[in-house]
């Protein structure tokens, strides 16, 4: 808090008779200043510990995203050698986006739509897989798309499109200090945390992707197909999932 | 007001650069100023002294017109009867008639007098005297006061029994008002609007208001002095000491009403002795300058410092930004950097990748040596699968061209 006290300098000409009041603020914003220096310095030299820490959990996400790639194909591998079907792992992160507009929203889908803070046009957030929120996802079909983002895509919305809650503002994460401030007691102290623990659905997901306000896309680039029908339809449209097709959507929306 | 002079000099009426003695300054010139107080008790007493006008009851109703109804191509207003004159069947009664009563007749019965609470009275005249003893109110008033040596302005009891005009003027002049009556002297003008038609044909500006304890003949003295006027110091008025609501009247005490000040209205402490159950009005902050207030050390101590304020600036896009992207993700240029060195040949990175892609390509065809060999390369296995097929077909076909030759023979 004392880094950030503002220091205002007095100009007292030279030679002239200072007034009481003048000399006493002089005093004080000398002993605040001196403070502010100290407060400054501390906190460089934790800032300096914390971007080592920081680096060094990246690689070791880096390995851990490369590692379970791995993995996967090795087991795709061994179950074609061996005559074997892999089933894939399902999907554990879903990025759902608000399809429909405000108006004429019955009641029930658009409260679902409030609790999954999806309350704008082209809005986006990050949803763990689990029953209750497949079953809201259910009651809000039609007016949404969703599908489960690949790295690259939950990477690219936060570094273009992250902004945080921070006292109920909507502030760029433009610095790590607004998340280590924010989520630091959840162990998470920049974006590199934050995209691992989205991606890979951590223990703190949900104070995590709370903490990220609600992505505002921008429109798709080479439009929508058909937003009144659904995706899996025959004669194509945009609601409902998509499954791993929404990486695509989500590349022209970013 | 701890801040105001504590005694003010006595000037002899008939030298006057000399002083005969000093007074203490009463309380009463040290209440607060509250020029709203005075404006408003100034605007409520100035209405007392109205006096009523109104249209006559019956203007315009003085006729037995009634309205001619529907049916004779007129229009329905109230019509004078009769004939024989030009008066008849002319309009009457309504505003928009003429010879017609006015809409919403004035009427006597206008409440044109005001009460304003005896406290509030007092309180207002305490206001306006307090303000009298200040130049800059005076002066922003409009009086020439420069020559004046001191206000409040307090002369000796002499002044009371001057009995000629001319000796009046000459004290005046002598005390610094020369100016003050020039200005009123010069600016005697004709009124603007009907009021020069109704005996107020002239209108000057104020000059000083006299305040004496004994009229001895000063009263008379000075009454044809042009802008001068005497007030007895019982009996002060507050249109007199604030004429139009603004205070701040350029006033002279004589010594024995600057005296009687005090009596009337005492100290804060004692009430006035002369106005049962009043007591001068007191400041609603008795430290008003804010300024020493804010920075005493009483006040600072207790406050936290000021802070910076949090700018954000605009948003940055990391993808796009190398700066941007190394202060969010420490380490990402070296990262970036190896990376694009692996593809640059003659790099050691370029050359680990090479010995890593040489080594999946040898361990591939390994396994294809090993797994995929004879007749179970792809391609095989593909044409093994169509030829099934193929020959079970040719073999359905055959058999059916032997049932058809069967049929036939």
């Amino acid at each position: 808090m004392a880094e950030r006290y503002a220091i205002s300098k007095v100009n007292v000409p030279e030679g002239a008779a200072v007034p009481e009041l003048v000399k006493m603020k002089m005093e004080k914003e000398e002993k605040l200043a001196e403070e502010k220096k100290q407060a400054l310095a501390a906190k460089q030299k934790a800032r300096e510990e914390e971007r080592a820490k920081l680096k060094e959990r990246t690689v070791a996400y880096e390995k851990e995203y490369a590692d379970t790639a791995a993995e996967l194909v090795k087991l795709r591998r061994e179950a074609k050698l061996n005559g074997n079907f892999f089933v894939e792992p399902e999907a554990k992160l879903i990025f759902v986006v608000r399809i429909a507009g405000i108006m004429k929203m019955s009641p029930k889908p658009r409260k679902v739509l409030q609790l999954l803070r999806l309350k704008q046009l082209h809005n986006g957030v990050f949803l763990k897989v689990n029953k209750p929120t497949l079953n809201m996802l259910k009651l809000v079909q039609p007016y949404v798309t969703y599908g489960y983002p690949s790295l690259k895509t939950v990477r690219e919305l936060i570094y273009k499109r992250g902004f945080g809650k921070v006292s109920k503002q909507r502030i760029p994460l433009s610095s790590n200090d607004i998340i280590s401030d924010a989520l630091g007691k959840h162990g998470i102290h920049g974006m590199e945390d934050i995209i691992h623990e989205i991606y890979t659905v951590g223990p703190n997901f949900k104070q995590v992707s709370n903490f990220l306000w609600p992505f505002k896309l921008s429109s798709p680039k080479g439009g929508f197909v058909n937003k009144r029908h659904g995706y899996c339809e025959a004669r194509g449209g945009d609601w409902g999932n998509r499954e791993e097709l929404i990486n695509e959507l989500l590349g022209r929306m970013n | 007001m701890a801040t105001a002079r504590p005694v003010v000099s006595i000037y002899n009426f008939e030298n006057p650069s000399e002083k005969t003695g000093t007074m203490p300054m009463p309380v009463v010139l040290q209440s607060p100023l509250r020029p709203d107080l005075v404006r408003e008790v100034h605007r409520d007493m100035a209405k007392n002294k109205r006096q009523a006008y109104a249209v006559k009851p019956k203007a315009g109703y003085d006729t037995a017109a009634a309205s001619w109804c529907t049916g004779r191509a007129v229009a329905r207003i109230p019509r004078a009867p009769g004939g024989g004159t030009h008066r008849a069947g002319q309009a009457a009664f309504g505003n928009q008639a003429r010879g017609g009563g006015m809409f919403n007749p004035t009427t006597v019965w206008r409440r044109w007098h005001r009460r304003v609470n005896v406290t509030k009275k007092r309180h207002a005249v305490a206001c306006a005297l307090a303000a009298s003893a200040l130049p800059p109110l005076v002066m922003a008033r409009g009086h020439k006061i420069n020559q004046v040596a001191e206000l409040p302005l307090v002369v000796s009891d002499g002044i009371q029994s001057l009995t000629k005009t001319k000796q009046a003027k000459e004290t005046l002049k002598k005390l610094g008002c020369g100016e003050e009556l020039q200005k009123v002297i010069d600016s005697k003008s004709i009124r603007a609007g009907q009021g020069k038609a109704r005996n107020r044909r002239y209108v000057k500006r104020l000059g000083p208001l006299v305040i004496y304890n004994e009229d001895n003949g000063i009263t008379r003295a000075m009454r044809n002095i042009p802008g001068v006027e005497c007030a007895h110091v019982d009996r002060l008025n507050l249109l007199r000491l604030a004429p139009g609501g603004s205070f701040g009247r350029f006033v002279i005490f004589t010594e024995g009403a600057f005296k009687k000040l005090s009596d009337i209205y005492g100290t804060l402490k004692s009430g006035a002795p002369k106005k049962k159950g009043y007591t001068l009005p007191r400041a609603a902050m008795a430290n008003a300058d804010l300024a020493r207030i804010i920075n005493s050390t009483e006040v600072q101590s207790v406050l936290r410092p000021k802070m910076e304020r949090y700018t954000h600036g605009i948003k940055r896009n990391a993808l796009k930004s190398k700066e941007l992207m190394e202060e969010l993700n420490p380490g990402s240029t070296e990262r970036r950097a190896v990376q694009l060195k692996s593809s640059q040949k003659g790099t050691p990175e370029y050359d680990e990748v090479q010995k890593k892609k040489k080594a999946r390509i040898e361990e591939s065809k390994k396994y294809n040596k090993e797994h995929k060999k004879g007749d179970e390369t792809f391609y095989k296995t593909l044409m093994k699968a169509f030829e099934a097929k193929a020959a079970a077909d040719a073999a359905k076909k055959a058999a059916e061209k032997a049932d058809d030759e069967e049929d036939e023979e």
